[in-house]
């Protein structure tokens, strides 16, 4: 270790480049993989941060909550039976302000008020503390919109009006942020739209893991993690940007195997002299390893102060959104993946024939 | 009788040249004791720089032993070799082999062995070899004798048995290198090891105990 430092502070210039070039790319990949779960988020948020362990939906479909028809029954079925039971309807449409005619998209989250999944509200107050006027939480991106707690809200096709009750954080569905109403709102909402509209549940949101009970011919209890994975496009998008995100992480830890190859190449001679005086390959081997560690740990270390850093800085809207965890994972790969593309400069000297220290020899 | 430090018997090697193969070094027996200075002597690719890896596990000769310290090692394995060379044998080439990132001290700390990391030993050697003022400089930094003074202080850190020198004032002007041949001199005198040196420099012989030198293949002791 001591050593391996030696030796990069000897050779700095070569080893800043190095760091910079490899601190761009890592930025990128974390940057990247940011965006990604940011995109990600933004289709799923508001299942995943919602206070549920399961969704009981119809067999036909194919655990997509939205095309779901569940009988109002089953709620209290459940609930007679000691479930923590939910309603749950998820459905796209616009609202407008109230004086404005500018559509803006938005996913109601039809819940019972005072429900377990209902969301805290970060300003303002929850459903259940309407003075009976159809009162909405509003993800807190349409504050941008210039929406503010008190404000009126109006359906765009039905023209119900919705007073805001209060704003809550970090929920969207399907790249749209998401509304709160009650299922009662939800009702009347459809019924306004289609008046043989009959109340249903698009799905029951289930806590614990009580047994259901359920007829499998009819309904089917889908875990969280299944239900996001079946939200329309979300695989497909995720994929396609893990995918970018992983080829650059091998791409940059290459770049460190194949700079350190070239490193070892130039430096065949000073291996041998270390051989004929003494030193095992194992000695070298570490000292090699050891050096990749110092240069792509540090390289992390900063692009992840970087991308950190970045995110702080970016506006709200973006969809940026970076867990601790998962930027380390990526960090930790790279690292991993550094070490192991250096195993062919190890090879390398392993092969060196300590018999070239003896003699005139060409320098170096 | 002093104890016989380096011994080789019989020692055959031969390169392969293309298809055939060429005899460099025939039925070549030399012994060397403590405290004893040999120079081997011979004219350019006589094998003398051969007879040197040889004794210093670098080459495996194609007959004959190799007895270090009273010990056989002529069949070590790689491993072994390579811990023989750590502790056993010093060391000093032509041109000093030193390492370019490292300052004097650390050259000689970092081949020092494990667990034995004795800063009075490396003070010691830098100060007999007269290079105390180079302790911090990197070889780039320092004159070519220096350079040869801590490719010698290097050699002596691990208190080797052997010391093994190929043309070691070969780099250096007449001076310099009879500066140098006599604190190798020194060092072995003092410290009891077997040396020998390979060189092309008559002038110096006189400091050793004894000529070698090589001629059709065989070693001849010269008087
Ligand atoms: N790896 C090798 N393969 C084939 N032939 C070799 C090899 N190494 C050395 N030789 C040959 O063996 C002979 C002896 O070489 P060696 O290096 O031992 O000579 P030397 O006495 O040290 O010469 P010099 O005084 O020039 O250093 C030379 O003719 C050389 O060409
Ligand atoms: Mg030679």
């Amino acid at each position: 270790m001591r050593y391996a430092l030696k030796e990069i502070a000897f050779e700095k210039k070569k080893y800043i480049l190095i760091e910079l070039l490899l601190i761009l790319l890592m930025f990128m990949v974390l940057f990247l993989s940011g965006l990604a779960s940011g995109l990600g988020r933004a289709v799923t948020s508001a299942i995943e941060t919602m206070d549920a362990d399961s969704f009981v939906v119809d067999e036909s479909a194919e655990k997509m909550i939205t095309v779901s028809k569940v009988e109002t029954g089953l709620l209290d079925e459940l609930r007679a039976k000691g479930v923590e039971a939910a309603p749950l309807d998820i459905h796209r449409m616009h609202i407008r302000k109230q004086d404005d005619d500018e559509k803006l998209n938005i996913t109601y989250f039809a819940i019972e008020a005072g429900s377990f999944i209902e969301p805290e509200v970060i300003e303002g107050k929850g459903l259940s503390h309407s003075d009976g006027e159809a009162t909405i939480l509003l993800d807190d991106d349409f504050r941008v919109e210039g929406i503010s707690v008190g404000d009126k809200v109006v359906d765009a096709a039905a023209g119900t009006e919705f007073t805001v009750a209060g704003f809550v954080k970090d929920r969207m569905y399907g790249h749209t942020s998401v509304g709160y109403i009650t299922t009662d709102s939800y009702t009347k909402l459809r019924q306004a739209l289609s008046p043989m509209y009959v109340p249903e549940y698009h799905a029951i949101a289930v806590k614990g893991d009580k047994d259901l009970g359920l007829d499998p011919d009819i309904l089917e209890s889908v875990s969280k993690k299944e239900i996001i994975k079946n939200i329309p496009s979300y695989t497909a998008e995720n994929m396609t940007i893990t995918m970018i995100v992983w080829v650059l992480v091998i791409i940059s830890a290459v770049i460190i195997g194949i700079f350190n190859y070239i490193m070892t190449l130039q430096k065949r001679r000073q291996f041998g002299v270390m051989k004929a005086i003494g030193l095992s390959g194992g000695e070298l081997a570490g000292m090699l390893i050891c050096e990749v560690c110092i240069v792509s740990v540090f390289a992390g270390i900063v692009s992840l102060g970087l991308t950190f850093g970045m995110a702080a800085a970016m506006p709200e809207k973006m969809p940026f959104y970076l867990e601790v965890s998962n930027a380390v994972t990526v960090t930790a790969a790279f690292v991993v993946i550094s070490v192991l593309s250096s195993l062919l400069s190890v090879i390398n000297i392993s092969r060196i024939d300590p018999i070239i220290a003896i003699g005139g020899g060409d320098n170096e | 009788m002093s104890k016989v430090l380096l011994e080789l018997k019989d020692i055959c090697k031969a390169y392969q040249d293309g298809s055939e193969k060429r005899l460099i070094l025939e039925n070549i027996s030399l012994s060397v004791e403590a405290g004893e200075f040999a120079a081997v002597v011979g004219p350019s690719g006589s094998g003398k720089s051969t007879l040197l890896s040889v004794a210093g596990l670098l080459l495996t000769p194609d007959s004959g032993s190799i007895l270090i310290a009273g010990k056989d090692v002529t069949s070590a394995s790689k491993r072994e070799r390579t811990g023989i060379r750590r502790r056993q044998i010093g060391f000093v080439f032509q041109n000093h082999n030193l390492l370019p990132f490292l300052k004097t001290e650390d050259q000689l700390s970092f081949v020092q062995d494990r667990g034995v990391k004795d800063k009075s030993k490396i003070d010691e050697l830098l100060r007999e070899l007269g290079i105390e003022s180079c302790r911090s400089s990197y070889p780039a930094k320092m004159s070519g004798g220096e350079r040869q003074r801590t490719a010698i202080a290097r050699a002596f850190i691990n208190d080797p048995d052997i010391i093994l020198a190929d043309e070691p004032t070969a780099s250096l002007d007449a001076e310099r290198g009879r500066a140098v041949a006599e604190m190798i001199k020194a060092e072995v005198k003092k410290r009891n090891k077997a040396a020998i040196m390979v060189t092309h420099d008559t002038r110096i012989l006189d400091l050793t105990d004894k000529v070698y030198r090589i001629e059709d293949r065989r070693l001849v002791a010269e008087q």
